[in-house]
């Protein structure tokens, strides 16, 4: 059957048949080359499955919107300066689910002030509870090795003994978010799922000089909720911060000027880079807080347009001193 | 034409040969290509009574901002290649740890700019190495085309001793291949220079595009730290028209014409809000002073910059 075959065959056949094969084959390759997706497939996203993160905000009150406390001792001021603005109890109440977002950006240790201090995190999980929180959750989405940051910082120590769960950053708390009046967010996928189902949020951050953006404060801090690839919004630094100050309306944000970042920010890496001042801030409006903050790095507000851009977004005012700030010393 | 079929079914064994030989080849290079790479650690620079605490880990362009966010453009834009790090545990106390950032710049001049941008005021300058200083809990060094960081996460002599035993490796344990000198650095003037206060812009220096590869560096002249500048430019046309465009720079941001107490800097000087400015050119090379407080000690530096560079001219072409 087989010599049979082979004598129907003929060599121009074969040959062609053979060339054929080989042209199959070489196709096969080419197209596979093309198609090949390192990356694996993603999910398709349409816009009824948008995510939109939820107001955080509470009520404001006349001359209680932030509030500027000098001292050494973190655990001191922050007690002091969310009692100027009226107590924890007016952020928390019995019975709900509070979110920390710290920095916790760098595997960097607390001497550096890279990131935010653990004592101070710690502190504030304890007077959530304090006020009776249910749950307390603290979290943050460093790219480079969560579990590293998270243990570096001290955070992840600190703030378990306090009683907070960490939540590090998995695939499934990504979602995607497009903001309204937003020019760079769009489409994107944002560290959704730990802010889900929170009652409140509060930001924790220090201040640092940032080679980018001039500085990195309360509004910078957000930046860790972008996923994806969220170094391409270095090109328009200003803009990406605005739209964060947009994007997340929090209960309360606390702004860490006990030690400053003064150059080589946001990683800094010798504790030359540090200056002591000694103050930190509480405020309902972020924009507020980091327009002061500005002064502990010898920087005035114009010199951060994305202060300016947030402002006309009405995301907070630049105006500190038109909230009339309470301050206080501690010892 | 009996041997025609014996022929075509040869043919066809060797063909088919041949295609599998092709596949093998496919499957054995995406065999490599997706085997994990073993990567090469840094434990040669590994100090005594310490361990790795980490694995190497290695960044690119593509993902240099994982590691440290908002820097990274900082080194990008100046050349950079590739970050090597690692952290090192002490075996006896694992609160001392350290972590060691190579940074590979590509060329000597890259990593000098990135190290001495960066440099820290007032800080211990090591007196064995050319470029390298200390600070009470790290080590930066400039060496050949990498710029090197080693982070204490302590205040801890044990620590700082084992971060020095590390600095003092190397120069000889890591191979460079660029060593060559930064010529402009010969061409600034010793007397009363700063120590270790050599700066190299690679671009915007002062805030003005047009300024790059500027050489800076402070002078202590009368009590006052003076900015003395240099560029060299690919001739003396190009070098009078960057001296003109930063002049020009100047006036349009507020600066006015100053009289120069020395002749040879008359129509160089500028006030820039009671600041003294001096631009110009010599031969291929940009000069000036920057901020000076006083006028006549600027004026001096100046003229002893200059001085130098047409010694230096002189000595090239007698050469």
């Amino acid at each position: 059957m087989t010599e049979q075959n082979d004598k129907k065959l003929g060599r121009r056949k074969f040959l062609a048949r053979a060339g054929k094969a080989g042209i199959s084959i070489a196709a096969a390759g080419i197209i596979s080359y093309r198609l090949y997706d390192s990356q694996g497939p993603k999910p398709g996203v349409d816009v009824e499955s948008l995510v939109t993160l939820p107001p955080f905000s509470v009520p404001s009150e006349e001359g209680k919107t932030m509030s500027i406390v000098k001292g050494a001792d973190r655990r001191v001021t922050v007690n002091k300066a969310i009692e100027l603005l009226g107590g924890i109890k007016r952020f928390v109440k019995p019975g709900e689910t509070v979110a920390i977002k710290p920095n916790v950006a760098f595997a960097s240790p607390p001497m550096l002030g890279a990131t935010a201090h653990p004592e101070l995190v710690a502190e504030v999980v304890r007077l959530c509870y304090k006020a009776g929180a249910k749950r307390v959750y603290v979290t943050d989405n460093p790219i480079n090795d969560p579990a590293s940051c998270f243990t570096l910082s001290g955070i992840s120590k600190a703030a378990s003994r306090a009683g907070a769960k960490v939540i590090l950053p998995k695939d499934h708390h990504f979602k995607h978010t497009t903001l309204e009046r937003g020019k760079l967010i769009k489409n994107w996928p944002i560290f959704f799922g730990p802010f889900e189902k929170v009652n409140k949020l509060i930001g924790i951050t220090p201040v640092k000089h940032h080679a980018r953006a001039g500085a990195s404060m309360s509004m910078k801090n957000w930046y860790g909720l972008l996923g994806g690839r969220r170094n391409i919004f270095h090109q328009d630094i200003n803009t990406i911060i605005a739209e964060l100050a947009m994007m997340v309306k929090p209960t309360l944000v606390i702004l860490d000027g006990t030690e400053v970042m003064m150059t080589n920010g946001p990683t800094g890496g010798s504790v030359e880079d540090l200056r002591r001042a000694n103050t930190l801030i509480a405020s309902c409006d972020m924009v507020a807080a980091d327009a002061y903050g500005c002064s502990l790095l010898n920087l005035k507000a114009s010199d951060l347009p994305y202060l300016a851009k947030a402002q006309i977004a009405d995301a907070g005012t630049t105006d500190y001193e038109s909230l009339k700030p309470i301050t206080a010393t501690v010892s | 034409m009996g041997s025609v079929p014996s022929r075509a079914k040869r043919l066809e064994s060797v063909i088919g040969i041949c295609l599998l030989a092709i596949l093998l080849l496919i499957a054995v290079g995406v065999f490599i290509k997706q085997m994990p790479k073993q990567k090469k650690d840094l434990t040669f620079l590994l100090p005594y009574g310490f361990k790795t605490l980490s694995e190497i880990e290695v960044y690119t362009t593509e993902n240099l901002y994982e590691k440290i966010n908002g820097k990274a453009p900082l080194y990008i834009d100046a050349g950079f290649i590739k970050l090597s790090t690692q952290r090192f545990v002490s075996q006896a106390d694992e609160n001392l740890v350290m972590e060691l950032y190579i940074f590979d710049m590509a060329r000597t001049r890259n990593a000098f700019s990135v190290y001495s941008v960066q440099k820290r005021p007032e800080v211990e300058n090591l007196p064995d190495m050319q470029f390298a200083y200390k600070t009470s809990n790290a080590f930066y060094l400039a060496h050949g085309q990498y710029y090197i960081e080693l982070v204490g996460f302590a205040e801890s002599d044990e620590l700082f001793a084992a971060m020095a035993e590390v600095a003092r490796k190397i120069p000889t344990n890591l191979a460079v291949h660029d060593d060559t000198a930064i010529p402009e650095i010969e061409h600034l003037p010793k007397d009363n220079l700063v120590p270790g206060s050599i700066k190299l812009y690679l671009a915007s220096a002062f805030g003005f595009e047009g300024l790059t590869d500027i050489f800076a560096a402070g002078y202590q002249l009368n009590g006052e730290t003076i900015t003395a500048f240099l560029s060299k430019r690919s001739g003396p046309k190009d070098a009078e028209a960057v001296a003109e465009s930063y002049r020009s720079f100047l006036i349009e941001n507020g600066a006015t014409a100053k009289k120069a107490t020395n002749k040879t800097l008359e129509g160089k000087v500028l006030d820039f809000y009671d600041t003294t400015e001096i631009v110009l050119s010599t031969g291929p090379f940009v000069v000036g002073i920057h901020e000076a407080e006083n006028q006549q000690s600027a004026e001096n530096l100046a003229v002893m910059l200059v001085n130098k560079l047409s010694g230096t001219a002189n000595n090239d072409r007698a050469k």
